[in-house]
């Protein structure tokens, strides 16, 4: 077929993905003239494979799934890529269970579910798009239980909920309510399993180990992403009518955080260098008591059984700021003194960065049986034999509350000359979007309800906003060669500083300046 | 052959409108008539795909790096760095098959942490190793290693 035949049929709506193959010559901007080595880069030829879709999503967890799935399901051509293969996506980690006031305990109601994550946003979620989730929740979640999702059931057979913290009934004067749906303890990877195996019967194309490198704008309209095969170094323009974004958290901008080394906020970093602004950033969730250095989390359970934080001093420092709860004060208050305590200069280790835990001090029997796995955690991540010495600790980086900005359908949403805007052609789901629905604090179990919930809403919006098919005139020539070149200067950098020392530089500036303390000073210090 | 093609498009294109006037999407819907739940096999990833020892061991380095879950970037990470680059070819489809077919990476933990039985496919020389380097005879604290 010639290529002329090729570029029609990709422009035909019911042909498959078509390939187109050109050249791309790229004058790398990055490269010094000083260096021989790099000029003849110069002229490097990249070879651009495109495609083309009617949508496409980037990042292959559950928000990604979710919208993909929904997307095949009313025809949508889709294209999936995504840089790891979907059931190895941070959304494994979710081990808790998604929220829905399906009412098979007790009566319950979207209404309580909604005043609770309301109040749990320290009253600054979006309203609209909270109403929207703790609505939809219900529906989400049988849905996925009809897509064939194993949840666990009541004697009667109805989906069990069990308890979980911040969720209450009647407006937090009805006590604690059971609203969390689960399966078992895999939650997270029996959601993956279902969605990726519903897509699978349908038109959906995975590109899996592709890494998207950015977004594709013309004249602020999105026109899919540019991304670069992991295995053989091929570069991909994706051309679609809608592009999904749902390349989840950005917890490994900190030094210290619980989630997967996956977790690099690539897609906000894509939406903010494709000029898009990012929301709510600073709302970002700690945990008191993470491993220092490898991020696993001690229990709060740890401290509930007399276990307590010490500083360099060897000072029992809660007493100070919290004297009636001490070390059983709640998170924000312990993560707080544990900071000042390390901005005082009183941290332990070389860096003085951390504080301890203590443990040792408790009979070992108490510890086998009240903590059971404890042990073995601080042991095999941090070397540390509980009974006898202390976990080095800091607070850690759990969850990031902000992204990039949305309305309750998914759209992504830009502020330009005093009024929001939609972004033609971009929508956002997961913790990679900011819909606002978690405020300055994301409730448990909330989590996977906001990436099937506004997963679904993506599908849906695209579902009412386009057609199948409709016809997209091709790409500029030149659209992606930034990235290209930003890719280039990259690969043939030569400076004395290698990539590792960076990142660790970058993490540590952000979790010393930019983590519990978001103050002017702190954070004009770090820049 | 395209001319056929638009048509058919066109007439696809109506039909689609007409049945979209008709059940106009509802922002509330119940997408889930008629779906089939039997028991779905996802794809698994191709570990048997012929591919030269250094690529398969760089490939490895990176699929230990990026779990999904912390836990075992941690341990997997660490484990690589230390002992990938010495396998042979056979101790290296091993690995590739340990880390690369069971469909939940907590499974592939508790395995390790022996608080589950391992089972019998996956225990094998390399399991024994990764056991051993879980227990942390060493007693540092794990970060995941640089890459070069």
């Amino acid at each position: 077929m010639s290529a002329l035949m090729k570029a029609a049929v990709s422009r035909s709506p019911a042909s498959l993905a078509s390939y187109l193959y050109r050249n791309i010559h790229v004058a790398a901007s990055g490269a010094t003239s000083k260096d021989a080595s790099v000029t003849t880069n110069m002229t490097k030829a990249y070879t651009v494979i495109d495609h083309k879709h009617d949508a496409l999503v980037i990042g292959a967890g559950g928000a990604g799934l979710r919208a993909a799935f929904g997307l095949v399901q009313e025809g949508f051509k889709t294209a999936v890529v995504t840089k790891l293969f979907p059931t190895r996506s941070h959304t494994v980690a979710a081990q808790g269970g998604i929220n829905a006031a399906l009412g098979n305990m007790e009566e319950d109601s979207w209404l309580w579910h909604m005043y609770d994550t309301v109040k749990g946003s320290d009253w600054l979620g979006d309203q609209d798009a909270i109403h929207y989730m703790t609505k939809e929740a219900p529906h989400a979640v049988i849905e996925l239980d009809n897509y064939g999702m194993p949840f666990s059931r009541t004697p009667e057979g109805k989906i069990y909920q069990r308890a979980f913290g911040g969720q209450s009934l009647k407006f937090g004067k009805g006590g604690q309510a059971h609203r969390c749906c689960a399966v078992a303890d895999r939650t997270g990877h029996s959601l993956l399993h279902t969605l990726y195996g519903q897509s699978l019967r349908y038109d959906c194309e995975y590109f899996i180990e592709y890494f998207a490198l950015d977004l594709l704008m013309e004249d602020g309209v999105c026109k899919g992403c540019i991304a670069i095969n992991l295995e053989d170094g091929t570069l991909h323009r994706f051309q679609a009518k809608n592009t999904i974004l749902a390349t989840g958290g950005t917890g490994r901008s900190y030094f210290s955080c619980t989630s997967a080394h996956t977790c690099t906020g690539d897609g906000t970093a894509m939406a903010a260098r494709a000029g898009l602004q990012n929301e709510d950033m600073e709302f970002v969730q700690f945990h008191p008591t993470g491993i220092y250095g490898a991020g696993c989390l001690m229990t709060e359970g740890c401290r509930g059984e007399g276990g307590f934080l010490v500083n360099s001093k060897g000072e029992r420092f809660m007493e100070r700021y919290a004297p009636v709860a001490k070390d059983l004060a709640s998170r924000d208050v312990v993560s707080r003194a544990m900071t000042v305590e390390i901005m005082e200069g009183r941290g332990c280790g070389p860096e003085k960065d951390h504080v301890h835990l203590q443990l040792h001090h408790l009979p070992p029997e108490q510890l086998k049986q009240r903590l059971p796995g404890i042990s073995e955690t601080a042991m095999i991540f941090a070397g540390v034999d509980v009974t006898k010495e202390p976990i080095p600790v800091l607070p850690t980086v759990h969850y990031n509350m902000g992204g990039t900005p949305t309305n309750f359908r998914g759209e992504v949403i830009t502020h330009r000359g005093g009024a929001d805007r939609v972004v033609a052609g971009l929508l956002a789901a997961g913790e990679a979007s900011c819909a606002s629905v978690h405020g300055a604090n994301r409730l448990g179990a909330n989590s996977l309800l906001d990436i099937v919930v506004f997963g679904r809403a993506c599908a849906l919006t695209v579902a009412d906003t386009a057609r199948p098919g409709d016809p997209q005139p091709p790409l500029a020539p030149t659209t992606g060669e930034a990235s290209i070149a930003n890719l280039d200067s990259i690969r043939y950098a030569n400076g004395s500083i290698s990539t590792a020392d960076l990142r660790l530089r970058m993490q540590k500036c952000m979790q010393k300046n930019a983590a519990v303390f978001r103050q002017k000073s702190t954070l004009e210090e770090g820049t | 052959m395209n001319l056929i093609k638009m048509l058919h498009t066109r007439t696809l294109n109506l039909a689609y409108n007409a049945l979209k006037n008709v059940k106009k999407v509802a922002f509330s819907s119940d997408t889930t008539n008629n779906m089939d739940t039997t028991y779905m096999e996802i794809p698994l990833y191709d570990v048997e795909k012929q591919q030269p020892l250094e690529k398969r061991k760089a490939r490895l380095h990176y699929q230990s790096r990026k779990r999904g879950m912390l836990e075992n970037d941690l341990l997997l990470s660490t484990f690589a760095k230390k002992y990938l680059n010495g396998f042979n070819e056979k101790q290296t489809m091993m690995y590739d098959r340990l880390i690369n077919s069971p469909s939940n990476d907590w499974d592939i933990f508790y395995w390790i942490v022996e608080k589950k039985p391992t089972p019998k496919e996956f225990d094998n020389e390399i399991m024994d190793l990764l056991k051993k380097h879980a227990k942390n005879e060493d007693k540092i604290a794990l970060r995941q290693p640089d890459l070069h």
